[in-house]
């Protein structure tokens, strides 16, 4: 299994906020501080790093330590950027943990670049990792269009073609929604390149396709309705099994509820209420933001309007009638 | 209301309209006739009907004679190519033959505008005017796909290559007052290579246009030969006819004159037989200019542009005229021949011999893709060159990818030090040896065999750290052509104008301008040998100490920014130095305004005094220190310079004595991109990693620490290396 093929698809800056989504059902969990400034600071801090990561990280630091697979053709990125392992969830361990023993001289032996990696092989025992229901995402993976058996890919792809081990930390939440969308997005569209091609018609049926794809996560579709409301599945839908309903998520009772802005807290919704149903975290979708109070007052001011119209109407029937008789 | 709505009347409104209609004519008229002429007068310069020798009518019996000799060569060239070599040499001419004359190889083969020339009657090349025929407008294809159809003619006279400036914006050139040039919001000044201050040509393009030397080559034994006319000039490598370069353009009202439109070499660039052997200085009535090839025999092998076209130019300022497979120099021309310059202004040639594109037959334009007659430069620019299209990437990357390494065994780790190291840092290993770095004009010498004084070359070299060296760079330069970038961890130590390109401390070169000053001295009795060396190896120590504390307080304050911009890398920098004549008058902590030398003097007398006196006299000159024109560009010019305080009008001639001048070096060497003579074989770790590898690390701005690990690799010592490439 390739790893850094798949890895080399997605841009690197990118990587920590795909993770930090991809990972935000563990919203509960403490946050490690997030990187601020664009420019990485130079030379890289790399202290709290393991001591074989740091001797590893004198080549893989190079930020284009790169080559051409001469089986694809594809760029295979062998970078690691010190500061954001420094910063993952990985970060205190050393490389060897993963990485075969035999990779500790250079240059490294011809086999060691065929690795296979198994995240539920290390975390499946580890009470601490409960939260994460690793056994769980491996059985909706096991679905995933991506591996499901047919799958013509399915021999390189790894849990890594999406979620670079080297960077992986635990999310926060705060993050923009519009800034989880495009990072999200960005994970599909790195391999999905086709879909950018402006002839591509496998999304024409969508109306406002390119509206809908800088507002939605891909996963919103193509993703079954799952039943933990924190986390969306890992289950990666064929085109004919994704969602096609609008009402889905145009509507009170919204398929995006549970997903996409569940990534701010319930909690957080429920505390603002109306206002923050209303305005739904920096997103308006249509249809989406009904709310029943509201609802119940247009109604009753409806009501009052056609209650005051007859009455009006009346008024001035009787008037009518009175003056005629009158005559 | 009434009075409101009231209209004037049509018989007080007509007198209005005919008064103003007949200002506007006048005003048109006076446009576009009296303001050339007013122009002309004020800049001195002459436009005339242009004639060329070589134009002339073909008959119909010559005309299918030069048809039938064309396409014979073109033939028998790609016959050549098909037919197998290995074979007996009468099998193959036999072969050769019946190829050349099957009808559908002859179709092919035959050059496209003998057909066109054949039935449109044209039988004499005269110009653009044949040319635009047919080429009135051209389709351009823009670098985002669209297409756009251009007026061929103005789509070349707004081009750089006609005009050699721009006030556009565009440039990576930064003042040393921390402006960029020509920067959105600033007032632009016409600038390029039209009137930057450069060492390298020790004139500039007006003074230096066109010039007609009388060289006394002496034979062997020393006697006195024939006088024999050369051809020296700007003009020689620039595509306008005229007897100056396109001053018009610089206004932002008006524009060349017709003649000199007229006198556009289109076949220089478009013609794959264009004989270079035209292409000498002659005189006319109304002044010096340079002759080109309007043969009809170069306009019947037009075709797509060619390496050949552009190096016909390009190959002086990479290779050098002194370079062996400079092919438009062994065509010095048939008369006036070309003063060849011997010192290489990079020393970096694009030929098959010695670069690995130009081996594969890449050709110029696969690279610097043009749109229309706009070329581009790339985004990178560390001299202050007009950029037709700024926004255009020339790079390596466009076609290697970001992994660019395929054969070593190391490639990843080779493709790793794309981060910090261009390309051309490997992949340049040396440049000519006679590429110049120190060139004194003050002190000409004789040059026997040709006849010429010309300027001491005091130092040559094509090594590295002597004749080039590695500088931080991402893309931005100084007004005097001083690459610009920092180390990636944001050193406050590197400074290259304070260090590598403003101090030479190699000591073989060092030694080697001693040598040189003394055999100077043997001619200039007045040099002082240890003075001439300190100044050329240390030009810092030209500078008041008030100066020198100006110029590090402007580098803090001014340049550091536009160092720290973007992404630096190390890149290989050519470096170069000239003692010049200065105005003092108008100096900074970066240097004076240079004066330019008359050619004619120069060559003819060595007398470099009387030479830098005849090229003041120019109008241009006489103009420039004259207030309209200190209005219009030179305090904003000086004001980039790094010379506060705007420009000052003094002309440095008065009754024929030269006022304020000195004779000084530039006060840091400048730094010019090489790109070309790419070498297939990089450089080898040890190269760079070792003590004495060729990469100052704690110049380059590396902690101590870092820049000992840089330069001591314990890394290397364990593998096996030798594959690497």
């Amino acid at each position: 299994m390739r790893l850094f093929q798949a890895r080399s698809r997605i841009s690197r800056h990118a990587l920590p906020w795909v993770v930090a989504c991809a990972l935000s059902f563990a919203s509960s969990l403490p946050a490690s501080p997030l990187l601020d400034s664009d420019r990485p600071e130079y030379p890289p801090d790399t202290t709290e790093l393991d001591s074989q990561a740091r001797d590893c990280l004198r080549c893989h630091a190079m930020e284009t330590l790169a080559y051409r697979d001469p089986e694809t053709g594809e760029i295979l990125d062998l970078a690691v950027d010190p500061r954001l392992l420094s910063h993952s969830v990985h970060g205190e361990m050393a490389c060897t943990e993963c990485h075969r023993r035999s990779y500790r001289r250079y240059p490294h032996p011809e086999q060691a670049g065929r690795e296979t990696f198994s995240c539920v092989g290390c975390h499946e025992d580890d009470p601490e990792d409960a939260t994460y229901q690793f056994l769980s995402i491996e059985e909706e993976y096991a679905r995933s269009v991506h591996v499901a058996p047919g799958a013509s890919e399915a021999e390189d792809f790894s849990c890594h073609s999406c979620h670079d081990p080297h960077v992986f930390r635990v999310s926060r939440v705060g993050k923009e929604i519009g800034q989880v969308v495009r990072d999200d997005n960005r994970v599909c569209m790195s391999c999905h390149r086709e879909l950018t091609d402006p002839l591509d018609t496998t999304h024409a049926w969508l109306p406002k396709r390119d509206a809908h794809w800088a507002s939605v996560r891909c996963l919103e579709c193509h993703t079954p309705p799952s039943d933990r409301a924190e986390r969306v599945s890992h289950q990666i839908l064929p085109a004919e099994d994704s969602a096609r309903d609008c009402v889905g998520c145009h509507s009170s009772d919204a398929r995006l509820l549970n997903r996409l802005y569940h990534y701010r807290s319930q909690e957080d919704l429920a505390r603002k209420g109306l206002i923050a149903k209303a305005l739904f975290n920096e997103a308006y979708v249509v249809g989406m933001s009904r709310n029943p109070t509201l609802d119940a007052l247009s109604l009753l001011v409806i009501g009052l309007t056609l209650l005051g119209l007859t009455a009006h109407g009346v008024g001035r029937y009787l008037t009518y009638r009175r003056r005629t008789n009158r005559q | 209301m009434k009075g409101l709505l009231r209209v004037p009347s049509w018989s007080r409104i007509k007198p209005v309209l005919v008064v103003s209609l007949i200002l506007a004519f006048l005003l048109a008229i006076a446009y576009k006739t009296l303001y050339p002429l007013l122009f002309k007068a004020y800049v001195g310069e002459s436009t005339a009907v242009l004639t060329y020798a070589n134009s002339h009518e073909l008959t119909e019996t010559e005309f299918e004679q030069l048809a039938r000799d064309l396409t014979e060569q073109a033939r028998y060239r790609k016959a050549s190519e098909v037919v197998e070599p290995d074979q007996h040499p009468f099998a193959r001419q036999v072969k050769l033959e019946i190829l050349m004359n099957t009808p559908s190889f002859v179709r092919e083969t035959e050059p496209s505008h003998i057909k066109y020339f054949r039935e449109a009657g044209i039988r004499r090349y005269e110009g653009p005017k044949t040319c635009l025929q047919c080429h009135a407008t051209i389709q351009v294809e823009h670098a985002d796909g669209t297409r756009s159809r251009v007026d061929t003619l103005e789509d070349i006279v707004n081009s750089v290559h006609f005009k050699f400036q721009t006030d556009a914006g565009g440039f990576s050139t930064y003042g040393y007052d921390g402006r960029k040039v020509n920067a959105i919001g600033d007032r632009r000044i016409p600038v390029g290579k039209i009137d930057r201050a450069c060492g390298i040509p020790g004139s500039f393009t007006w003074t230096g246009w066109a010039a007609l030397i009388e060289g006394r080559p002496e034979s062997e034994d020393g006697e006195p030969g024939e006088i024999e006319l050369r051809s020296e000039g700007c003009g020689q490598c620039h595509i306008g006819g005229n007897y100056y370069p396109a001053t018009e353009k610089m206004m932002p009202i008006g524009d060349v004159p017709e003649q000199a439109k007229a006198g556009i070499d289109c076949l220089i660039c478009h013609s794959s037989e264009y004989d270079m052997n035209q292409r000498y200085v002659i005189r006319d009535q109304v002044g010096l200019r340079w002759n080109q090839d309007r043969s009809l025999r170069a306009a019947l092998t037009v075709g797509p542009v060619s390496n050949r076209n552009c190096l016909n130019c390009h190959q002086h300022n990479m290779g050098g005229d002194a370079y062996l497979h400079n092919v438009a120099a062994q065509s010095p021309g048939e008369r006036h021949p070309r003063v060849m310059h011997k010192g290489a202004k990079r020393g970096n040639p694009f030929s098959p011999a010695d670069d690995v594109h130009a081996a594969a037959g890449i050709q110029c334009t696969d690279c610097h893709v043009p749109e229309g007659h706009k070329i581009p430069r790339g985004r990178f620019g560390v001299d202050l060159v007009a950029n037709d299209l700024p926004d255009k990437d020339v790079a390596c990357e466009g076609c290697h990818s970001r992994a660019p390494h395929n054969n070593s065994k190391h490639k990843a780790l080779l493709n790793g030090h794309i981060a910090r190291i261009a390309c051309e840092t490997c992949h340049i290993k040396k440049l000519q040896e006679n590429n110049v770095v120190l060139r004194d004009w003050v002190h000409p010498t004789w040059n026997a065999k040709e006849g010429l004084y010309e300027p001491t070359d005091v130092y040559r070299s094509g090594e590295p750290g002597k004749g080039f060296t590695y500088l931080w760079f991402n893309g931005n330069g100084t007004f005097l052509a001083n690459a610009l970038g920092n180390n990636p961890n944001g050193s406050a130590d590197y400074n290259p104008l304070m260090q590598q390109i403003a101090r030479i401390q190699d000591p073989e070169v060092i030694a080697a301008v001693r040598a040189k000053a003394i055999e100077l001295k043997e001619t200039y009795p007045d040099i002082d040998v240890e003075a001439y060396v300190r100044a050329a190896t240390d030009p810092l120590s030209q500078l008041s100490p008030e100066m020198l504390e100006r110029r590090e307080a402007m580098i803090q304050d001014n340049l550091r920014a536009a160092m720290n911009e973007g992404e630096s890398r190390i890149y290989p920098f050519k470096l170069f130095n000239a003692m010049m004549y200065e105005d003092m008058s108008n100096q900074g902590p970066f240097g004076a305004m240079i004066l330019p030398f008359d050619y004619t003097t120069y060559y003819e007398t060595g007398d470099t005094r009387a030479s830098l006196v005849e090229a003041l006299k120019d109008p241009i000159l006489i103009r420039m220190y004259q207030t309209p024109f200190k209005l219009y560009m030179m305090d904003e010019f000086m004001a980039y310079f790094g010379v506060s305080g705007g420009w000052t009008t003094a002309y440095p001639l008065a009754d024929g004595r030269l006022g304020n001048v000195e004779p000084h070096w530039m006060r840091q060497m400048g730094t010019l991109m090489v790109n070309h003579g790419i070498q297939r074989e990089g450089r080898v770790c040890r190269d760079c990693h070792a003590p004495d590898g060729i990469l100052d690390y704690p110049a380059l701005g590396y902690e101590p620490e870092r820049a000992a690990e840089l330069a001591d690799l314990d890394l290397i010592e364990s593998v096996d290396w030798e594959a690497t490439e």
